[in-house]
């Protein structure tokens, strides 16, 4: 069963067509990427599904209900860390997760309990200082520690990972795959290797559509690579195979990429061998979701 | 009902801790003070400045005061007070909107009307706080120094002041869930003010302007009965109720 279901979504600012006819499911306890550009529409799209935003035109449901502009019946299977998820600042995390447990209409002890469980999930638990100076990294945390209070089915995250150091991208994506279990988790980004990460499926927002949708392993192997990288020793070697070879590219200072088929392989390899080339390392290249977005994106 | 409270309970906590709730406390004290204090140092002020107002060619003679002196000063402080009260909390909804705090709210399935009711109820419970603790000061210095009972009419004209700054609050939520930034809420208040106070001016629409409860003079000095005014406050006590209830639909149609 579909967690989210997204049928025709259409949404204008002023001239500036951002969502036309956008259609996107995301499969039950799934980890899912929403990739696009910045600018392609994702936060749109996320805010037309929380009912912050009136769509023009389309249909949302929400664990098998429709999403109402304006009334947020929807949102109680709704967990939502926006991009920069703003608090009240003069509270502490834990007053903070008690206030939201209240306005769910949670009950007391579970409130307390779950906020206790969650601020150590995220590594909070030992902040009792007001949310005023926490950093980036701290209030994505503690966005995620909201966002997941009330046992949401979908946990909605809109980059929550683009604007922290390599170190907090880190620690918010582990905690995303902690949370598989118990949600489905719907992602948005344009961090191509935090997809490659943790997510199962993808899809790609190009200019307001969805252009590409699937398993991340299926997508990948859509463009399988034709491509591979030879190291050698010496730097006058490279000139050799340069002059002999077509369709090939210098890219650093001993390295060279070919492209071609399985013969071109062998071919290569018997000239190595036959001018006695040393060399360092020969290598497939591995395509990457971030060729096939690029592809995507070109067409 | 659990959440309505729980989020009058957060709109207590940030007046408290962003010192807002200190802020009035301190201003309504001081004006609870400062209108007996004026009236009692009118004499003394005017015998110092007597040398200079003989050379202008006025005597003074005895000046008497009393509490009604001390109530009409009350009356001319608490406008200032409710216009500090309204420069104080104007922002109460549109800080909101800036700083998108609204969003993991609305998000967590909190009905929008919610959020009207408990920030225009803790408008109302500062106000009428702040307002009544100013009166009780006055009231018990006048009693002190004076006779209270020489002013008429008093629980009518206060209660009558009191409903005018109620009807000011619900302004203030009325263009806070229409409008975007702060000053386009105190320029909206202020502007609604304005407006009411010039159209009661002409004599045939005076009876029933909210302006008209600010005009407390005619009152104490039993001019006219409290009776008079009833036109007044029942227009004004509907209107407030008119302009929070108008502002639900407003909020729930609104982008955050």
């Amino acid at each position: 069963m579909d967690m989210l279901t997204i049928t025709n979504l259409k949404k204008r600012f002023g001239d500036k067509e951002v969502l036309c006819g956008l259609n996107l499911s995301v499969p039950s306890n799934s980890v899912f990427g929403f990739v696009g550009r910045n600018g392609a529409g994702k936060t749109t799209t996320m805010k037309a599904v929380l009912g912050l935003l009136k769509p023009d035109d389309g249909q949302i449901f929400v664990s098998g209900k429709k999403v109402v502009w304006g009334q947020t019946e929807t949102n109680q299977y709704i967990g939502y860390l926006p991009d920069v998820p703003e608090f009240y600042s003069y509270m502490t995390p834990f007053e903070y997760l008690i206030f939201c447990g209240e306005i769910c209409g949670m009950k007391k002890s579970d409130i307390k309990e779950r906020s206790t469980k969650l601020l150590s999930l995220v590594g909070l638990e030992n902040e009792n200082h007001r949310i005023k100076g926490f950093s980036r990294g701290m209030k994505q945390r503690l966005g995620i520690a909201q966002a997941l209070l009330s046992r949401p089915k979908l946990l909605i995250c809109d980059e929550p990972t683009s604007a922290l150091d390599p170190e907090g991208r880190k620690e918010i994506l582990d905690i995303l795959v902690a949370v598989k279990e118990e949600t489905t988790v719907l992602f948005s980004t344009h961090i191509l290797s935090d997809v490659e990460h943790i997510c199962e499926e993808v899809a790609f927002l190009n200019e307001g559509k969805i252009v590409m949708q699937g398993k991340v392993s299926e997508i990948r192997n859509i463009r399988s690579s034709k491509e591979f990288t030879l190291e050698v020793i010496n730097r006058e070697d490279t000139k050799k195979l340069m002059d002999n070879f077509k369709d090939i590219r210098h890219t650093e200072e001993n390295t060279l990429v070919f492209s071609g088929e399985e013969n071109k392989v062998f071919d290569v390899l018997r000239y190595v061998y036959e001018n006695k080339i040393s060399i360092q390392k020969m290598e497939r290249i591995e395509p990457s979701l971030e060729d096939v977005f690029l592809e995507v994106m070109k067409k | 009902m659990k959440s309505l409270f729980a989020f009058i309970k957060k709109e207590w906590i940030e007046s408290v801790r962003s010192g807002k709730f200190i802020y009035i406390v301190i201003l309504f004290i001081l004006f609870g003070i400062m209108s007996p204090a004026i009236a009692k140092l009118t004499p003394w002020m005017m015998e110092l400045k007597a040398d200079s107002l003989a050379e202008a060619g006025l005597i003074v003679t005895e000046v008497s005061v009393d509490a009604l002196t001390s109530w009409t000063q009350y009356f001319k402080n608490i406008p200032i007070g409710l216009i500090a009260f309204v420069l104080i909390y104007s922002n109460i909804f549109t800080k909101e909107y800036q700083s998108q705090s609204l969003v993991l709210v609305f998000t967590k399935g909190l009905s929008r009307y919610k959020v009207v009711l408990a920030k225009s109820a803790m408008m109302l419970l500062l106000w009428t706080l702040g307002y009544y603790f100013c009166f009780a000061i006055t009231y018990i210095y006048n009693s002190y120094f004076w006779d209270n009972t020489i002013a008429h009419n008093l629980l009518p004209a206060v209660v009558y002041w009191w409903l005018f700054g109620v009807w000011v609050i619900s302004l203030i939520v009325l263009f806070s869930v229409i409008l975007k930034n702060n000053t386009g809420v105190l320029l909206g208040t202020g502007g609604a003010v304005l407006t009411v106070y010039l159209a009661g001016l002409l004599p045939k629409l005076r009876e029933y302007m909210p302006t008209m409860l600010m005009d407390t003079s005619s009152l104490l000095s039993d001019a006219t009965g409290a009776g008079s005014y009833m036109k007044a406050v029942i227009v004004t006590g509907v209107l407030s109720v008119v302009f929070v209830a108008a502002s639900v639909p407003v909020m729930n149609k609104r982008e955050i």
